[in-house]
């Protein structure tokens, strides 16, 4: 069953009198509990995209449907309430609150999707439990590993339950061995809970996990 | 819900120092400077509030209780005929020059009264009898004194007005907002000492009414018997006293300018130190948004943050400003701080810290959460 489909979306960036065509037309599926990397080199228009399908950008062209809904807002208000019931997103740079604990990012992340007191605490600490930092729960980011920030990320991107996680270069400041693990992470999440997981990468370990490749290339899908 | 506002704010601890110091120095330079001028400006009413007097007679339009100009003692006899009054007296205030044991010369405030126990004047002795200014050439001066006289002691001599005269007792509290020392003596000894100045005239005549006596009654009839003079309340002549300080000096505008700058550097601080960390912090704001996080989560980040520091702040300057109120006594100062002035600068600093917000709210507005996926 498609979560999430993007169907010929066309951007462009206006600088000056200089407008930048990215994205020419693309369009790309996600089942539930399909795993789905996008690859491409730098500036092929991945992260467009996936900001596009993660409703943070609007698209110049093109409908975007999540849930079989399609997204035709283009009011932030109505994105950020698309976002809160239906994404989750994992970053390159972690992007967790420093000034929180692991157990905190992840329960903060709820309060956002409306879950407070009690059951946000016993939901994140279940999380934390998921991504096995139980014995990391009280631990301030600046105290843990690579890996384990980006655990807490993605255990902060399951919060509230979505269909669909959207990741960006989820390995990209991780040694091997550490990716590794993240990705098995990442899989066991998305055919245990049944999640669509888009992963935006030019790290080709990354394919292993893989159900289906889509190149990128100049904002052109090449391959599928 | 977790407090990432607060969490936030106390994660950065020099930052948060920083700005509960400057919201504090802002609250005490408000509290102290304006207690300062509410203890001066209480100065200035006090010999009116303390006395037993329901009516003060003054020559017209006298300004203010420390400024007299005088007019003759024998009026006190047309009052004294008007059905309603139970007793008036003459009062001279005057200004006298006191030669001290240094060689300078001061300026002393005289309170000159035939019965002063009647007029409640003064009404608060340290030390001697005051039935005793009327036994010989006595007077009796304020504890606060020493700051400008230096030190004395009941027994002393000093001259005054080039006459020597014997300090029979010490008050307390009897302070002018010209900050000369007060000091008390018989009338006859006054007008004897000043008998050129003064010539059989006096200063004001104090009324006290019978019993059941129509306050606007007496006053219209001593008015019509005295038409070259003014009748006032107790009330209205200290507050028209109080006035001429706050309205006519420039004083009150300057205690204005005093809040207002004193609310100027805590907005400036405040918004400043919140500005610098909203910009350091402003991928986790992008982060909030992006996990779908809406504007008002983060105003009332913001805003949870500018009222810790509102909080925080004016606790400590409110602490500070008590801690001066001792010290202020010891060099007889007075720092007044009423409860509704205190809780008026509990509200404005909210309002500062939460006005110094909007600059970051502002700008949080206009994230772009797409910044998160930069690196």
């Amino acid at each position: 069953m498609t979560i999430l489909k993007g169907d010929s979306i066309f951007k462009s960036f206006q600088d000056g009198k200089i407008e930048t065509q990215v994205l020419h037309g693309v369009s790309l599926d996600l089942a539930r509990g399909e795993v789905v990397i996008l690859e491409g080199p730098s500036g092929s228009g991945k992260t467009t995209l996936l900001q596009i399908l993660g409703c943070i950008m609007s698209p110049t062209k093109g409908t975007i449907e999540i849930n079989g809904r399609p997204v035709a807002a283009s009011r932030s208000r109505e994105l950020a309430s698309i976002r809160k019931k239906n994404l989750g997103f994992v970053f390159q740079q972690f992007n967790l609150f420093p000034a929180l604990t692991v157990l905190e990012n992840v329960e903060y992340a709820l309060n956002i999707k409306g879950i407070d007191g009690k059951e946000a605490r016993r939901q994140a600490q279940g999380l934390v439990d998921a991504v096995e930092l139980t014995n990391r729960a009280n631990y301030l980011p600046r105290d843990l590993s690579g890996g384990q920030k980006q655990r807490v990320a993605i255990a902060r991107a399951m919060a509230g339950k979505p269909p669909v996680i959207l990741a960006d270069e989820p390995t990209a400041n991780l040694d091997t061995q550490v990716g590794a693990q993240i990705l098995a992470l990442f899989n066991d999440l998305a055919k245990r809970e049944n999640r669509g997981l888009l992963i935006v990468t030019h790290d080709p370990k990354v394919r292993t996990i893989a159900d289906r490749v889509i190149q990128i290339r100049d904002g052109f899908i090449h391959a599928a | 819900m977790v407090d990432l506002g607060f969490k936030t704010l106390i994660h950065d601890k020099t930052r948060f120092t920083i700005t509960v110091a400057g919201v504090a120095f802002a609250v005490t330079l408000v509290l102290a400077q304006v207690g300062l001028f509410f203890g001066l400006l209480d100065n200035s009413t006090i010999s009116i509030r303390k006395s037993s007097a329901d009516l003060w007679i003054t020559s017209h339009n006298t300004a203010n209780v420390d400024f007299p100009q005088q007019f003759s003692e024998t009026y006190v006899e047309r009052v004294r005929s008007v059905p309603g009054v139970a007793r008036a007296d003459n009062l001279i205030l005057t200004y006298m020059s006191v030669s001290l044991p240094s060689g300078a010369t001061e300026n002393t405030v005289v309170y000159a009264l035939k019965d002063f126990k009647t007029w409640n004047l003064p009404w608060s002795i340290k030390e001697g009898q005051v039935e005793d200014l009327r036994r010989g050439r006595f007077f009796m001066l304020d504890e606060g004194a020493a700051n400008r006289f230096g030190s004395f002691k009941t027994g002393d001599f000093r001259e005054v007005q080039e006459t020597r005269l014997r300090i029979v007792g010490q008050t307390r509290e009897a302070q002018s907002f010209t900050t000369n020392p007060i000091s008390f003596m018989d009338y006859d000894l006054a007008q004897s000492m000043q008998s050129d100045y003064l010539n059989g005239r006096t200063s004001y005549v104090l009324v006290k009414l019978a019993p059941g006596a129509d306050v606007e009654s007496v006053r219209h009839e001593i008015q019509r018997r005295l038409p070259y003079n003014d009748v006032f309340t107790r009330d209205e002549w200290a507050k028209k006293s109080h006035d001429y300080w706050v309205v006519s000096t420039g004083l009150g505008m300057n205690s204005y300018l005093t809040v207002f700058l004193g609310c100027l550097v805590g907005v400036v601080v405040v918004a400043q130190t919140l500005y610098t960390s909203t910009m350091e912090h402003i991928k986790e704001f992008g982060t909030v948004k992006a996990i779908g996080g809406s504007n008002s989560d983060i105003y009332l980040i913001l805003a949870r943050q500018a009222s810790i520091a509102a909080a925080a702040g004016f606790t400590i300057g409110l602490l500070f400003a008590l801690g001066l109120v001792p010290l202020a006594s010891k060099v007889h100062l007075k720092l007044i701080m009423p409860g509704p002035f205190i809780a008026m600068v509990a509200i404005g600093t909210l309002i500062m810290c939460l006005s110094a917000s909007l600059l970051s709210f502002r700008k949080v507005a206009n994230i772009d959460p797409s910044l998160v996926f930069r690196t």
